[in-house]
Order: C-alpha cells, then sequence, then structure tokens
C-alpha cells in the first residue's frame, strides 16, 4: 500500500477513533439509537394527529434525514476536534498529501452516517408498522449509503471552516435544522415556498430522500435513477468545495497566523 | 538552515462592539545560520519571538519578510520537502490524541510521515525504549503524566529520523531525572548527525548542550555566539550575590549607582531576597555594595564567576 493509501484508511480510521468524542456509549446510544427513533416518531404522531402525510413517508424522510447528525458533527470534529487538543498544528506540519488525508477522514464519517440511517430505518419501521418491500430494502440501503456521502460532503466544508473559527458544532446545529426543512423531510417540496425549493434541489438529502421514497413505494431503480444521481452528484460538489476550502484556509492559517499550535 | 532578516507581522484585535485592529512585530527581521549537526540554541524571555520563528522554520506560518532555508529548500516554496526532513517537539502536555494509546499515537504519526509500514514496528519500539515508555504504550494516553506525555513528544517528533529537530521548550515540566535523561537524549541524535535547534528557559541546559546561542529580546537577536562567548562578551567581571532580608527594591538604585557596576537583579527566595550585581572587569564592588545595602538584615554573601545565566539576564535588560 502506498503511504497516501495508508493515510487514506489506516489514517482515516484512526482520526475518526481519536476525535469523535461521541464514541463513547453513554453518549453514542442517546444519540444514534435513541434520537432518530424519537424523531421519527414525534413527526409521525404530529402527522397522524394533523391527519397530513403518512407513517412512511414521516419514517423515510426522518430516517434518512438523522444521518446528518454525524455526518456534520462527526466530519466538523476531524479539524476542530484537532484544534481542540493542539494537535492541528502538527497535523499541518506534516508532510501528509491532503486529499487522502482528508477524505479517508470522511470514510468511516459516511459508514456512521449510513449505519444509523439504516437502523432508524428498520426500527422506525417495526415501531410504526410500516412494511417496506423487501425487495426494495438492498435498493434503500444504497439510496441511504449515497445519501450519507452527500451528507458528509457538506460536513467537510463546515470543517474546512474551523481553520478559521472555533466551535463548529454551532454551525453544524444550524445545517441540520436547515437540512430538516428544506429536504423534504417532513413537509413535501411542493408545499415549500418555490425559493425553498429552489436551495433544496442543491442541498444533500434531498434527492436522497425523495429516491427512498419511491423506491419504498415500489417503483423500480431505474425509475430513481437520475434522482440518485443527483444525489450523488450534489454530495461530490459539495466534497470538492470543502477540499479547496481546506487548501484555501490551510494557506490562509499560515499567512493570518489564526492557528493554536501549543 | 540558513534564516535571513525574517520577520513575522500579525493583527491583533481588541473590543467587541468597536473592534479595533493593531500591528505586532513578534520577530524584527532575525538572521543567524545553523550548520550541520550543531545544536543551536535560541534563548529570550516569554514573548520575545522564538516560538514564532520557530513556526516560520517549520512552515506552520508564512514570513512576513526575510527568507528562511532549511536543508536547501525555501520554507515558503518548498514546504513539502521542508516538512519531510523536520521534526518538531513542544513542552506541555497538549498536542496529543487523548483517547488513544501511546501507540496509536506514533502509529499515526508515522502514517503521516510516510514511515514505510515494514519499518514501523521497529521504529517505534526503538522510539518507546528511547523515551522509557515500554509497557506503558498501550494505555491510553488521558491517564499519562505530564512527563510521559512529553517522553511521547519527543518520540512522535523522531519517527521518521528527521535531519533537523525542532524542540521547543521541550524540558518543561519534566522532573530533574527526566530533564536529565533529555539531555542525554538530544546530546546523543547531534553526536548521530542530527541538526537541532532549542529553545529553553533552562540556562543550565542551554549551557550544556548548546553549540551557540542566539539571545531574543522584542523579536531581534541581541547576542550571538558560543556559551563561552556570551559569557566572556557580556560579564567580563565578577558577580556577587548577597541574601538580603527587608525590602532591597528601596536600596536597588543606590546599588546600580556605584562606580563598576554593570547590573543588578533581585531573585526571590523564600523569605530572603538575593540581589545578584554584576561588575566590570578588575572592579571590586563587594565592599561598596555591603555598604549601600547598610540597613538591611544580610545574610549570605558570595562572589562567583559569571554564568550564562548572567549574561542571559544582562542582554535581555539591555536598553
Amino acid at each position: 500500500m502506498t503511504s497516501s493509501v495508508r493515510i487514506f484508511f489506516l489514517g482515516g480510521l484512526t482520526s475518526y477513533r481519536a476525535l469523535f468524542s461521541w464514541l463513547s456509549p453513554w453518549v453514542l446510544v442517546p444519540t444514534f439509537v435513541l434520537g432518530p427513533i424519537f424523531q421519527i416518531l414525534f413527526f409521525a404522531y404530529v402527522g397522524r394527529s394533523a391527519g397530513v402525510g403518512s407513517d412512511s413517508f414521516f419514517l423515510i424522510g426522518n430516517a434518512v434525514q438523522y444521518a446528518s447528525i454525524p455526518c456534520l458533527f462527526a466530519m466538523g470534529n476531524t479539524i476542530d476536534g484537532e484544534r481542540y487538543s493542539h494537535t492541528l498544528g502538527l497535523l499541518l506540519v506534516s508532510p501528509a498529501r491532503r486529499t487522502p488525508l482528508f477524505l479517508g477522514r470522511a470514510l468511516p464519517v459516511i459508514v456512521n452516517g449510513f449505519v444509523v440511517s439504516l437502523f432508524a430505518l428498520v426500527v422506525g419501521a417495526v415501531v410504526l408498522g410500516v412494511k417496506l418491500p423487501l425487495a426494495s430494502l438492498p435498493l434503500l440501503a444504497f439510496v441511504v449509503a449515497v445519501s450519507a456521502f452527500a451528507c458528509t460532503g457538506l460536513g467537510l466544508v463546515t470543517a474546512a471552516l474551523a481553520l478559521r473559527v472555533r466551535e463548529t458544532a454551532t454551525l453544524s446545529n444550524l445545517v441540520f435544522g436547515m437540512l430538516l426543512i428544506f429536504c423534504g423531510v417532513n413537509v413535501p417540496l411542493s408545499a415549500l415556498p418555490g425559493w425553498m425549493a429552489a436551495v433544496a434541489g442543491w442541498l444533500p438529502l434531498t434527492h436522497g430522500i425523495a429516491a427512498a421514497r419511491e423506491l419504498a413505494a415500489g417503483a423500480p431503480f431505474s425509475a430513481v435513477a437520475r434522482t440518485v444521481g443527483a444525489e450523488a452528484g450534489v454530495g461530490a460538489i459539495y466534497l470538492v468545495i470543502g477540499l479547496v476550502l481546506l487548501r484555501f484556509l490551510e494557506i490562509e492559517s499560515r499567512r493570518r497566523a489564526t492557528l493554536e499550535l501549543a | 538552515m540558513e534564516v535571513e532578516n525574517i520577520q513575522r507581522r500579525y493583527r491583533a484585535r481588541t473590543g467587541i462592539r468597536r473592534r479595533a485592529a493593531r500591528e505586532v512585530e513578534a520577530v524584527r527581521g532575525l538572521s543567524f545560520e545553523v550548520e550541520r549537526g550543531e545544536l543551536f540554541g535560541l534563548l529570550g524571555p516569554n514573548g520575545a519571538g522564538k516560538t514564532t520563528t520557530i513556526k516560520m522554520l517549520i512552515t506552520l506560518l508564512l514570513p512576513s519578510g526575510g527568507s528562511a532555508r532549511v536543508l536547501g529548500h525555501d520554507v515558503v516554496r518548498e514546504a513539502r520537502e521542508v516538512r519531510r526532513h523536520v521534526g518538531y517537539v513542544f513542552g506541555g502536555d497538549r498536542g496529543l490524541y487523548e483517547r488513544l494509546s501511546g501507540l496509536d499515537n506514533l502509529r499515526y504519526f508515522a502514517e503521516l510521515y510516510a514511515v514505510p509500514a515494514r519499518e514501523q514496528r521497529q521504529r517505534i519500539g526503538e522510539l518507546v525504549e528511547l523515551v522509557g515508555l515500554q509497557g506503558r504504550e498501550r494505555e491510553r494516553v488521558e491517564g499519562y503524566s505530564r512527563g510521559m506525555r512529553q517522553r511521547l513528544h519527543i518520540a512522535r517528533g523522531l519517527l521518521h529520523r528527521p535531519e533537523v529537530l525542532f524542540l521547543d521548550e521541550p524540558s518543561i515540566g519534566i522532573d530533574p531525572v527526566g530533564a536529565r535523561e533529555l539531555r542525554t537524549t538530544v546530546a546523543r541524535l547531534v553526536e548521530l548527525g542530527t541538526t537541532v535547534l532549542l529553545t529553553t528557559h533552562y540556562m543550565f541546559e542551554a549551557d550544556e548542550l548548546c553549540d551557540r546561542i542566539a539571545v531574543i529580546a522584542a523579536g531581534e537577536i541581541v547576542a550571538q555566539g558560543t556559551p563561552q562567548e556570551l559569557k566572556r562578551g557580556v560579564v567580563e567581571g565578577r558577580v556577587v550575590e548577597v541574601e538580603v532580608f527587608g525590602d532591597a527594591q528601596s536600596v536597588l538604585d543606590d546599588v546600580r549607582a556605584l562606580a563598576g557596576v554593570t547590573s543588578v537583579s533581585v531573585e526571590e527566595r523564600g523569605q530572603a531576597q538575593l540581589v545578584v550585581v554584576r561588575s566590570d572587569a578588575g572592579a571590586e564592588v563587594t565592599s561598596s555594595v555591603l555598604a549601600a545595602l547598610a540597613g538591611q538584615r544580610l545574610g549570605r554573601v558570595a562572589t562567583r564567576e559569571p554564568t550564562l545565566e548572567d549574561a542571559y539576564v544582562e542582554l535581555v535588560n539591555r536598553p
């Protein structure tokens, strides 16, 4: 394995273990196990009492959207956590190539988002009694994975901003709320104001949630291939923006002395 | 290492509503050279610009002016080449991944520095032994003492066998035995051909280790040379130390005004204050100093040869 490949796989996993403080069971279980179920139940029961939507609509929207918790926060922590532990300077004076270094950090985050989302989808379906077609489950899992990838792309952008500002968790909270409102999670895009629906098209999760709902309704993959492609495309755009921003802000941090080393 | 008129300015901001920015000159045109295999010391008070200088040389900060080359590579244009060949160790107990074991910390940095996989195990084992962490390396760093963390820092900085090692106050917080072991390790690295740039506040450490020293004050080099040259060049005379019980500060101006006295400083020593008087070569000031201190309750009086610390105090206190 070349050093870049090792940095991508081994380095990414090590930094995830080192920096993501939620790996403690006391934080992990409430956040990744109970949190998404509570969110799904809350919106499903609101929908039932208001007589709008269906359990399936709320289940899929919220299960997929909950991937944004690890994707935004864990990704943000890949820089913010370095700043907190005073290792950011050491990382930036290493000769490691930045693209595999930071993309490698995204890989465990994508897996984390995927697992959380899929778990929420399956458990939420059992609790609410939603019957998902068995044949669609592998494809649903694939769409969830693509959505987690796209959301991690946005997470990389917020992570890059940690080179300039502290406490990206505040920003991640804001973005989480924005995704909840804009991406058709609980309100169909058709019911949102036009500008919000237009913005939603450029956000991660919007296309993933739409594709997942169609698959759950029995549509074949060919019917959602373009939508899934759009989700992957949005994720790739954010990933590139994140890498460019990282590069730019790293140079700026050397110029403006915005990093703390010790 | 060739450093030519290197400068670093940054903007410091104050206030919340009416934000004001002022430009601070942290480093004001330092020039020095360090030969291969040399141990070069940078001494100076807090805020003198030592760490800023190191940050520029390890490519973490861009200089505002001037230039620097490390192993022939420009620190601005060839940053990645510089990074491959230099190591950096700073003092204190931060800068490690707390939730990882010492071993995993070393493995991770070995990856960052592209230490070949087949060499990593052996190299990490050697370094764990070198810094005396064998048996504790699989424990999480969050349970390490300050000294253990500092030793882990040193192992981390040596993973990729750097040709140039920057040690920024590496012995801070280490117990005397650990500090002595550190000095032995540094001396051994220099013997093996590593070039070392060291900053420290411990003068005996600099005196024992450094081939040459530059003293920095307020971002400028105020003296440069071997420890012996600095001692000779600055303090050629004698040093008189007088223990005073009471208010020594009130008579310091009288002592400073004595003929032949070049500088006076006071150190707190429990209930006593130690008045350190440095004098010109050939000047006999002991009796006049004691006369100036008449009225104070005096303890031990001693004269001695000047040390590097005397030279340092005089250099950084020059107007």
